[in-house]
């Protein structure tokens, strides 16, 4: 159940920055351009009537010959809700971090940054999260290759004279 | 502010420390036992569960789900299994709904005793911590009874529940309701009408309300400062719409608020536990799913109001048996945040009070 009010606002945003609604399973969908990602949620954030002022979640996707970025948004007060997705280019996953306008998506975009390997600019401290610092690889690429446990190098090797 | 020749140093706190209740690692930054900042660590139970996600299929990956915040495991199952059954449209017949939400609320009900027994021990208080740890114990045998897990029940399938509750389950259930009342009254007098336990936790790490929003904190913390807003009732999930129960709200914004509107929660649950005991049919608890589960393209994202926080389930589908993307949104990840934020100026001890209150759940945190 999407109020029409909210859906006149979205297909208004789409027609500013070059997107596209969907809608399935109840749920509004706007898919944009990474370039816009953060006029797109500041309008999203301001919208009159329906503010979508909340980021629920932020997380990567990988769809094989781009990468996403899924922007869950609601509010606080009222029963408002809205996907926003950004398309980012794979050889270059570079988007605008929104840590300027909700502080707390620092740990989720350095959950997609360390999952997916996308840079956010503006990030604070964009560093790995979960993995360590000397790992190499972004492991919930669809390409990244799980090696069985005979052959994963987990243990670090010492170097001579450590 | 420094004292001259003197100087600021760092201490590691964990990942093997009893207050951090799990295995969290913080770099506190001391200027004598004065904490000027927090650097909170985290990825040493990290199990990758989004990616092992993609390589089972839909209903192998339920028992999973119980380990992401394993003191309330059937709550993690109930948003994992209905944003699957939201994309399939699949019916659950009416009793494995009842027992889904008496399941889930019993859940919050031991996670939010720990919570409240871990609190007290931290303050060095014991005794509260065995009448809380003995309750819960009486939950998880119900547990035990029905699904053959204590922690982990593994209690609920894509369609239903996997079987119905045995026999003694019902008189079981009803007479921890009755003991319910006493027990709450016992936690009240002996932890948070305690002198100490309020002089320690009063007013004691503030976290105002448009910081709290701002840092994106739900569940419990976002209620305890002062924003009164649940899942259950904003977006009702399952059958919650049916049942009355009210949202508490604290205004107070501290670690005693924290700790308090948990005791507050325990007794909302009673209530739904009490109508859904009440109302319960009889029938049938698992409806006819295929075999082989193969949901239609499409995505869907499922918010569940878990005891740590909010929860969200991004699931999509191509097609096939098993998911191409599983989003797992936990609330005590996005909760970890505000320790930095809210330690600044308190001591090394107050640290160890003010981490219990945000009642983080290492399973949680790191997926």
């Amino acid at each position: 159940m999407v109020s029409d009010i909210l859906r006149v606002r979205v297909i208004e945003l789409a027609a500013r920055f070059n997107g596209e609604v969907e809608e399935n399973l109840g749920e509004l969908e706007l898919t944009v351009d990474g370039r816009y990602i953060l006029e797109a949620l500041t309008d999203a954030r301001n919208f009159a009537d329906v503010p979508c002022d909340f980021l629920h979640d932020l997380c990567g996707m990988d769809l094989g010959d781009h990468l996403e970025v899924v922007y869950q948004l609601s509010s606080l007060r009222g029963p408002q809700r809205l996907r926003i997705i950004a398309r980012v280019e794979r050889d270059n996953p570079v988007i605008n971090s929104v840590t300027q306008i909700w502080k707390g998506s620092d740990f989720l975009e350095r959950e997609a940054f360390d999952m997916f390997g996308l840079q956010f600019r503006g990030h604070p401290n964009l560093k790995r999260i979960y993995m360590w610092d000397d790992f190499e690889g972004y492991p919930m690429r669809k390409d990244y290759v799980i090696e069985s446990h005979e052959q994963r190098a987990v243990m670090r090797v010492r170097k001579e004279g450590e | 502010m420094m004292i001259e020749g003197t100087q600021e140093y760092s201490l590691n706190m964990g990942p093997q420390h009893p207050s951090t209740h799990g295995v969290f690692r913080m770099v506190v930054h001391l200027d004598g036992e004065v904490v000027t900042k927090v650097e909170p660590k985290i990825g040493y139970l990290h199990r990758g569960l989004e990616k092992m996600a993609e390589s089972r299929t839909y209903t192998q990956f339920i028992p999973y789900t119980d380990r992401l915040d394993y003191l309330a495991g059937p709550h993690n199952s109930l948003g994992y299994v209905q944003a699957v059954e939201k994309l399939m449209d699949t019916e659950v017949p009416e009793r494995a709904e009842y027992l889904r939400i008496i399941f889930a609320e019993l859940g919050r009900i031991a996670s939010h005793l720990v919570m409240i027994a871990s609190g007290s021990l931290d303050i060095s208080g014991w005794t509260p911590w065995s009448y809380c740890f003995r309750d819960r114990e009486r939950i998880l045998d119900l547990f035990e009874m029905t699904a053959g897990n204590r922690m982990t029940p593994n209690y609920f399938r894509i369609g239903g529940v996997s079987q119905d509750v045995p026999e003694e389950f019902m008189p079981a259930l009803k007479s921890f309701l009755e003991d319910m009342p006493e027990m709450i009254e016992e936690y009240y007098g002996i932890f948070f009408g305690n002198e100490i336990a309020q002089s320690r936790m009063k007013s004691v790490g503030i976290l105002p309300k448009e910081l709290a929003e701002n840092l994106l904190i739900t569940g419990a913390n976002l209620r305890a400062s002062g924003v009164q807003y649940d899942v259950r009732k904003a977006e009702p999930y399952g059958i919650y719409d049916r049942f009355d129960f009210e949202i508490p709200v604290l205004y107070g914004c501290d670690t005693y608020d924290r700790h308090f509107i948990r005791l507050l929660e325990i007794q909302e649950s009673k209530k739904i536990i009490e109508q859904a005991y009440k109302d319960i049919p009889a029938g049938p608890v698992m409806t006819k799913v295929p075999k082989v589960l193969k949901p239609p393209v499409g995505k869907v994202y499922h918010r569940v109001e878990n005891p740590k926080g909010e929860m969200g389930w991004y699931i999509v589908s191509n097609g096939s048996t098993k998911p191409a993307r599983v989003r797992i949104r936990t609330g005590a990840f996005v909760n970890v945040q505000m320790l930095p934020e809210i330690v600044k100026g308190w001591k090394i001890q107050d640290l160890v009070t003010i981490f219990a209150s945000m009642d983080l759940v290492l399973g949680e945190v790191d997926k």
